[in-house]
């Protein structure tokens, strides 16, 4: 998603890209521009500049504040502004990433004691992550009713799909998405990280090891409730820099499904990962409304 | 402005770099490097202040260049490099090219107020006021100050000596830094025996002075109120919002007639005590 290039003037303008503003993992927006002014190939700071009242730091590479929100210190916790492209949170200074055609950009302020030094992945942003480079899609099992609904929420977002084994499903050329129970993706170390927590993961909730329950965090890592039969979880991973791979899983077959049929933009929209017990989404991490 | 008081004309030099510091809307950062230079030339020290200059134009670009490399502020981009390790994506703005300049301007203020300052105001005179607060301070200052020419002389004595050597001494930084070990070598030998010139005529036991009572003549006057005035000037000016400078995100710099007053206002105040050129002398 990247636009390279040097010359003179301020380069081609990038189309369709959208900018995001959130705090507390999503849970408020505080700007949803479908639209963004933007000006030639305005890196993803110039855009948010264009876009709201921005103080920075070193220079002009980091943000400050954003609207008058800025980091530091609330209760005694680390808070920052982050942002995330296409879903994946930005290594690079914001002064260093170029918005691309088509590019979601999320800048969001939240607590970073308990979140991983980097390497996070969130599904707020769907389907951006999958429009460009062939989705990988891995079924456990091959022939589910989970797996053809995430294969059509996926191709009715644009996406193109390959099929993969949960081996491949993480080959560092695109995105990947493993569709099946906890228990028979959990194979997968993109998966497996979900066991670790937040601090690795980077998602709010903990799969058991067997897959039969999936312990809800909120934004301290703290458990807030545990759900059990029938719950599914949609969650992203990275490992590294590569290419986020997604989660849709559950703690059985019908949580499977469920977890399937909250791909669509209106129920993870604005989400760091969702969990999705009784018909309902819950935004994780975990405000503990029940 | 060499024949009024030492304090009168450090307050004038003082009262143009707070206007130097106060504001970075370069309207008036330029009208206060004119102003400066003006009143070098008034007060006799136009040489001074036109080397100060030379090396005011030759700094400017350098500021200009690393500012537009190392601020990552702007949204008008006017050229992009790409990706150039270390800096990342390196786009040059306006709005850093402007603050740079801004910067340069600044710099140069600075400069040349302390050009004008060393050639204009006597600074003996000013370090024996320092004499009643700390006479050791204050004789160590002037010490301070007085050795400077004296290293620079044996520099130059040291450097003919060099290139009267049969074998012309060298040549390149090697010579120049061999001198330059000699002088920082020499340097402890002229501090040492001026300490001891000092302890044989018995400054250890000095005292403090007493106050030394002179009228202030009209020159003095002029020069305090100019300073005086300078200030007031900048504060109000500050106080009022006129010459604000803001080059980020995007470049706003008001050019109003209230800039221009302003900028007008502080050449003419500068420039007001070297009008009244009669009875100089004290």
């Amino acid at each position: 998603m990247l636009v390279e290039g040097c010359g003179a003037g301020a380069g081609k303008p990038s189309s369709e890209a959208t900018l995001l503003v959130t705090r507390d993992f999503g849970r408020t927006v505080l700007a949803d521009e479908n639209r963004p002014d933007i000006r030639g190939a305005d890196t993803v700071m110039r855009l948010l500049q264009r876009n709201a009242r921005v103080t920075t730091r070193f220079g002009g590479g980091f943000v400050q504040s954003i609207d008058g929100l800025a980091g530091g210190q609330e209760d005694g916790r680390p808070v920052d502004w982050f942002f995330y492209v296409d879903g994946a949170l930005s290594e690079r200074g914001a002064a260093d990433v170029r918005v691309g055609d088509g590019a979601a950009i999320w800048w969001d302020h939240h607590d970073w004691g308990s979140g991983p030094a980097g390497g996070a992945a969130v599904v707020g942003s769907f389907p951006a992550p999958f429009r460009d480079a062939p989705t990988r899609l891995a079924c456990l099992p091959a022939r589910s009713a989970a797996c053809e609904t995430a294969r059509l929420a996926l191709r009715r977002a644009g996406a193109r799909v390959e099929d993969a084994t949960a081996g491949s499903v993480a080959d560092g050329r695109g995105p990947g998405m493993l569709v099946g129970a906890y228990a028979a993706i959990r194979a997968a170390p993109s998966a497996r990280m979900l066991e670790e927590g937040p601090g690795a993961s980077g998602v709010y909730a903990r799969p058991s090891r067997d897959g039969r329950s999936v312990a809800l965090l909120d934004e301290r890592a703290r458990p807030t409730r545990t759900l059990r039969a029938g719950a599914g979880l949609v969650a992203a991973t990275r490992r590294g820099d590569r290419p986020a791979v997604w989660s849709v899983t559950g703690t059985d077959g019908p949580g499977v499904e469920a977890a399937a049929g909250a791909l669509d933009q209106r129920r993870l929209g604005e989400r760091f990962a969702v969990a999705v017990t009784a018909g309902a989404t819950v935004a994780l991490p975990d405000g503990g409304t029940p | 402005m060499r024949t009024a008081r030492a304090t009168a004309g450090a307050a004038f030099c003082a009262a143009l770099v707070l206007c130097g510091l106060v504001y970075e809307h370069p309207l008036v950062l330029g009208a206060l490097c004119l102003a400066t230079l003006a009143a070098g030339r008034l007060a006799g020290a136009g040489a001074q202040l036109s080397r100060a200059a030379k090396l005011c134009l030759l700094a400017a670009p350098l500021v200009v260049a690393i500012n537009l490399v190392a601020n990552r502020n702007g949204l008008t981009v006017f050229w992009r490099l790409g990706e150039v390790p270390p800096f990342g994506q390196l786009d040059l703005t306006l709005e850093a090219l402007a603050y740079g300049g801004a910067l340069a301007l600044r710099l140069a203020v600075m400069v040349l107020v302390a050009a004008l300052f060393g050639a204009a105001v006597d600074v003996d005179a000013l370090l024996l006021g320092a004499r009643r607060v700390s006479a050791r301070s204050g004789l160590t200052a002037v010490l301070a100050v007085r050795l400077v020419p004296v290293l620079a002389r044996d520099a130059r004595r040291l450097d003919e000596a060099r290139r009267c050597r049969w074998d012309g001494g060298g040549s390149g930084p090697a010579a120049r830094l061999a001198v330059l070990r000699a002088i920082c070598a020499g340097t402890l030998d002229r501090a040492a025996d001026a300490a001891a010139a000092l302890e044989v005529r018995g400054y250890a036991t000095a005292g403090r002075p007493r106050r030394a009572r002179s009228p202030w003549s009209r020159q003095d006057l002029a020069f305090a109120a100019a300073a005086a005035a300078l200030i007031a000037i900048a504060v109000a000016g500050r106080v009022a919002g006129i010459a604000s400078f803001d080059a980020v995100p995007a470049l706003d710099v008001p050019t109003r007639s209230a800039e221009l007053a302003l900028a007008a206002a502080l050449v003419v105040t500068a420039l007001a005590p070297f009008a009244a050129r009669r009875g100089n002398a004290r």
